[in-house]
């Protein structure tokens, strides 16, 4: 995947829950992407068919709603934008270690921090919401 | 100061993009939210927002109003812009400020200085101290 990335600027961060979506997006902005930002699978189809700028990567929850699921939008995806690289992310560890991968390979090509952070301040952010 | 951190509610996906893009690149952390539950969410969570700036009309139980209402509650200080093209600027609401749809982004600029300030501003007022 990282050679794949390589080359990546512009990227859709896609994700049913606010919180993980916005620190994964902050995460690859401070690595020099610029992010989009998909609630569901609809905003990332909008994103790529009528966004202006030409997307790279997709970097999307396995349980990422809408009318498709995340494994329909890949394939989806695929069909569409076959130069578009989809990382399906299971848990919120999975994803901030993809989100390191693809920052390790991005524009800056150095990780403004450990993405291990990302994960536990996400972890913080959601307990504080269910206290 | 650090700079300020805007939370941006908004449904439709390719505006709220737009705005929260043009207001990182005059200088502002943003956060996106793409309907009030989400926007609750942020607030919630212990972030700093600084100042709301959130459509009316969203899918799902919270809508503009009523989040506006619910930011007053958790901080009665921070400013809330509401933006929407089914409210007049004669009727009442709880946000210090309305934008009748469509609005240009100069003129949502111009209300955020006015609110909490220009980031650029601010960083030569650090700069120059």
């Amino acid at each position: 995947m990282a050679k794949e990335l390589s080359d990546a600027q512009c990227l859709i961060v896609a994700d049913a829950d606010v919180l993980i979506r916005n620190a994964l997006a902050e995460y690859l902005r401070h690595c020099g992407y610029k992010v989009f930002e998909a609630a569901t699978s609809d905003e990332v189809i909008i994103a790529l068919d009528e966004g202006a700028a030409k997307i790279d990567a997709v970097l999307a929850d396995a349980e990422l709603t809408g009318r498709h699921n995340a494994f329909e939008l890949r394939i989806w995806i695929r069909d569409h934008y076959p130069d578009v690289q989809v990382v399906l992310a299971g848990n919120i560890d999975s994803a901030a270690k993809a989100a390191g991968q693809m920052c390790d390979d991005g524009p800056h090509l150095r990780r403004p921090y450990d993405p291990e952070r990302v994960a536990v301040h996400i972890k913080r952010l959601l307990a504080a919401t269910r206290r | 100061m650090g700079v300020q951190t805007i939370l941006v509610v908004e449904d439709e996906f390719l505006i709220r993009f737009m705005l929260a893009d043009g207001l990182r690149d005059i200088g502002y952390q943003v956060l996106e939210a793409a309907d009030g539950e989400e926007g609750f969410d942020v607030l919630s969570s212990g972030q700093v927002v600084d100042l709301v700036v959130t459509d009316v009309r969203m899918p799902g139980g919270i809508d503009g109003m009523e989040l506006t209402r619910r930011s007053k509650s958790l901080a009665p200080g921070r400013p809330v812009i509401v933006c929407s093209a089914h409210l007049f600027r004669s009727e009442s609401h709880p946000a210090d400020e309305f934008l009748a749809k469509p609005y240009t982004f100069a003129a949502l600029a111009d209300v955020i200085a006015r609110l909490i300030g220009d980031p650029w501003q601010k960083s030569s007022q650090t700069l120059s101290a």
